[in-house]
């Protein structure tokens, strides 16, 4: 056991000594949520220039309420309250009287966008009050160079509309006083369970989740358990296959026996997995509660979570260091990697179904397969739902019994693979090994 | 009790016999050179007594035990191409090493044996700072920093300039006088002639030769002329009695038939040429290996 404890000691120093786990320590939470932050940084970079919009309206009734709409937008919405920074571009709306030759009109106004003079005109039918009288006039259209991504069109939608139904009511003979409650939209809240305060004994009413309790929290212990598992077991694979091939293994296996030097191996990668996580965890538990948002922190999921992470390293550890042991060369390796990273990466692929219904048929079976628990279990039990409280310890049970039958197989495959030169052996050949030895 | 004891021992990689029917007793305390040419078995040899590899056939007993794996702390093994951590640091693998054979005093040992290999001042340096001289080094000292009673080197001089190759082999010297058992393999018959206390020769995997120098060399007898002359090698041609010549450039080794007299051979040479020295001795070891595993020898298997 010492000497097993003695090679985990010099892989866990051998890794965390290099620059290229204190950069990637560093790194791969930037990494893992530079999607986000860089929507966050875009989503300020907007472009505040003013739009300069032609209105061509052939009903004569719209053409006000979108022209006072758009001064009540460039009074009140474009600067921050605050500072009073211009955060939005105003929209500068000319009304354009309807030509003779509406053909024609299109064209001149759509050369003057060409021309930088115009950003975009508006032209709106004839018949959209009443469109039964005329469909063919029935229409509103928004014409500018880059028309999908135009934010001026969907704002135009509010003010038309608006005024549309006015007019409609108004022709109807209908007093808009008695029909306000007809428009009024009913949206349909979401809100979690009332519950007992266990102190005072009271019901305590349901509380509307907000998104970092029904996203983030989930989304980020899969994150760090998946980099747990790429920092501390993937790496088995490449660092094994090294060792043997500089005959290192040769030596090794001198002084300890094969299944002591995996597990040596193995115990290293996890304590490298401990260190990274302990940084993460302590580290980004202090940043949330700093930022007085410790609520937010699922701290009865972070037991299971390092539980689920020992015994993962542990299973999937002694599967990469076996898969490396059989590796003849970098190119093996790199051929084998993909395989063996299968188990780790198909519950990525399958987070979005799992995190709509954690306690689906779907989500519970795949949660409860071994290789899948660690991210999949530790998904569900994050999610704001409930799951049955017997299931993360039937995962656990079945992760454990899993890592062992890894050890024993990943031991079998180890012994001999490891002092084995030349040809890679082929798969068959894996499985004789583990049968008998 | 014998150090080693291999007993018809077979060792087989698909078709090809690698060791076949080997049997050997390493005695206790001494040093034992396994020569042999390239490929003929000897790494494979040393691999079993190790039990790295398994024999196909046969018994290996270690300190009078079969051994259950090649984890041993009483024996040190320095295999042929070098296994050292290339970013760790001199001291620290070494350090490393010799805990992980429970060795004693580690740390000032290491120190001893860094300073006996003038090696104090790359101590704090990477492995992959060394020279190639220099990582032998260090993995001759991961090997015996432990004090192993036996000690099993693969090829330790290959690549050593003169001047690290005697003090490896004075180190190795040191150690049998410690009392422990040293086996090595090597392609210098010189170092095996004056190192050995035994020299066994593995060819095309079988033993043909097996005891101490002495033994060896009387067993091909006084067979040998080693002569100097005014005229070299061009004095020696269609000598009769003589049937090879090996020219060494200043001087040339003779190997004469069997009952033929020296003497008259002596004679026929000083009618050609000024004879400067003149000796009967036995084969070198070097002779014997080639007589064994030379292009001679192999044409005669072959045939």
């Amino acid at each position: 056991m010492l000497k097993t404890l003695q090679i985990a000691w010099r892989e866990y120093k051998a890794t965390v000594k290099t620059k290229g786990f204190i950069i990637g320590l560093l790194m791969a939470p930037v990494l893992m949520s530079g999607g986000f932050i860089a929507i966050i940084i875009t989503e300020k970079k907007i472009d505040v220039t003013d739009r300069r919009i032609a209105l061509l309206d052939h009903t004569a009734q719209i053409a006000p309420a979108i022209l006072e709409a758009a001064k009540a937008r460039n009074e009140n919405e474009i600067r921050d309250l605050v500072t009073g920074a211009k955060i939005k571009p105003a929209y500068e709306i000319t009304l354009v009287e309807p030509a003779a030759d509406a053909r024609s009109q299109r064209l001149e106004l759509s050369n003057r966008i060409r021309a930088k003079q115009l950003d975009g005109f508006v032209e709106i039918g004839s018949s959209i009050v009443h469109p039964s009288t005329n469909p063919a006039e029935a229409y509103v259209r928004y014409y500018c160079e880059n028309v999908l991504f135009d934010e001026v069109r969907n704002w135009l939608g509010w003010p038309i509309n608006n005024q549309l139904r006015t007019l409609r009511i108004a022709h109807a003979g209908i007093d808009q006083e008695k029909v306000g409650d007809l428009f009024h939209w009913a949206g349909v809240e979401s809100m979690s369970l009332a519950t007992v305060d266990a102190q005072t004994g009271q019901i305590k009413d349901a509380q509307r989740p907000n998104e970092a309790q029904a996203v983030a929290a989930p989304m980020i212990m899969v994150m760090l358990m998946f980099m747990m598992i790429m920092m501390g077991a993937v790496p088995l694979l490449q660092s094994v296959m090294e060792e043997k091939n500089q005959r290192i293994a040769e030596v090794i296996i001198a002084s300890v026996r094969p299944f002591d030097f995996m597990m040596g191996k193995v115990l290293g990668g996890l304590a490298v997995a401990l260190t990274a996580a302990s940084v993460y965890i302590f580290g980004g538990a202090a940043a949330i509660t700093r930022m007085g948002l410790a609520e937010f922190i699922p701290y009865h999921i972070l037991p299971w979570f390092f539980a689920y992470m020992l015994i993962a390293i542990v299973m999937f550890g002694s599967n990469f260091a076996a898969v490396g042991s059989a590796c003849s060369d970098a190119k093996d390796a790199q051929t084998l990697t993909l395989p063996a990273m299968l188990p780790v990466m198909i519950p990525m692929f399958i987070l979005g179904p799992v995190l709509k219904s954690p306690s689906g048929p779907f989500a519970t079976t795949l949660s409860l397969i071994p290789p899948f628990t660690p991210t999949l279990m530790l998904m569900r039990q994050s999610s704001v739902m409930a799951i049955p409280a017997w299931q993360p310890w039937a995962g656990l049970a079945g992760m454990v019994a899993f890592a062992l039958l890894s050890v024993w197989a990943g031991g079998r495959i180890f012994r001999i693979a490891i002092l084995t030169q030349g040809k890679t052996p082929r798969f068959i050949t894996l499985i004789r090994w583990v049968l008998r030895g | 009790m014998h150090c080693v004891e291999m007993q018809d021992v077979t060792k087989t990689f698909g078709k090809t016999v690698a060791v076949d029917a080997l049997s050997l007793a390493v005695p206790q305390a001494g040093i034992y050179g396994f020569i042999g040419p390239n490929g003929s078995g000897k790494t494979t040899a040393l691999r079993m007594i190790m039990n790295i590899f398994y024999p196909d056939r046969g018994s290996i007993r270690v300190f009078g035990e079969r051994l259950g794996g090649a984890a041993n702390d009483r024996i040190g093994y320095l295999p042929e191409e070098r296994g050292l951590y290339k970013r760790m640091k001199v001291r620290e693998i070494l350090r490393f090493y010799g805990r992980l054979k429970n060795g004693r005093n580690v740390n000032a040992r290491v120190d001893e044996w860094l300073e006996r290999f003038e090696l104090t001042g790359w101590a704090s340096k990477k492995v992959s700072a060394l020279s190639k001289g220099m990582s032998q080094k260090v993995q001759f000292i991961a090997t015996v920093v432990s004090q192993p009673d036996l000690v099993i080197l693969d090829e330790p001089f290959s690549g050593l300039d003169p001047v690290n190759t005697d003090a490896m082999r004075c180190a190795v010297l040191d150690l049998r006088t410690a009392g422990a058992t040293i086996i090595f393999s090597t392609h210098d018959m010189q170092v095996a002639e004056r190192m050995c206390d035994f020299i066994f020769m593995i060819f095309k995997g079988r033993k043909v030769l097996d005891g101490t120098l002495e033994t060896i060399q009387s067993s091909y007898g006084s067979d040998t002329i080693r002569i100097s002359t005014d005229d070299g090698a061009d004095a020696l041609d269609n000598l009769p009695g003589i049937v090879g010549v090996r020219d060494y450039g200043q001087s040339q080794e003779l190997r004469m038939a069997p009952d033929c007299d020296p003497q008259r051979i002596l004679a026929q040479i000083i009618s050609r040429t000024r004879v400067r020295h003149f000796e009967i001795a036995r084969p070198s070891l070097h002779d014997i290996f080639v007589r064994i595993a030379g292009p001679e020898a192999k044409e005669a298997a072959d045939a």
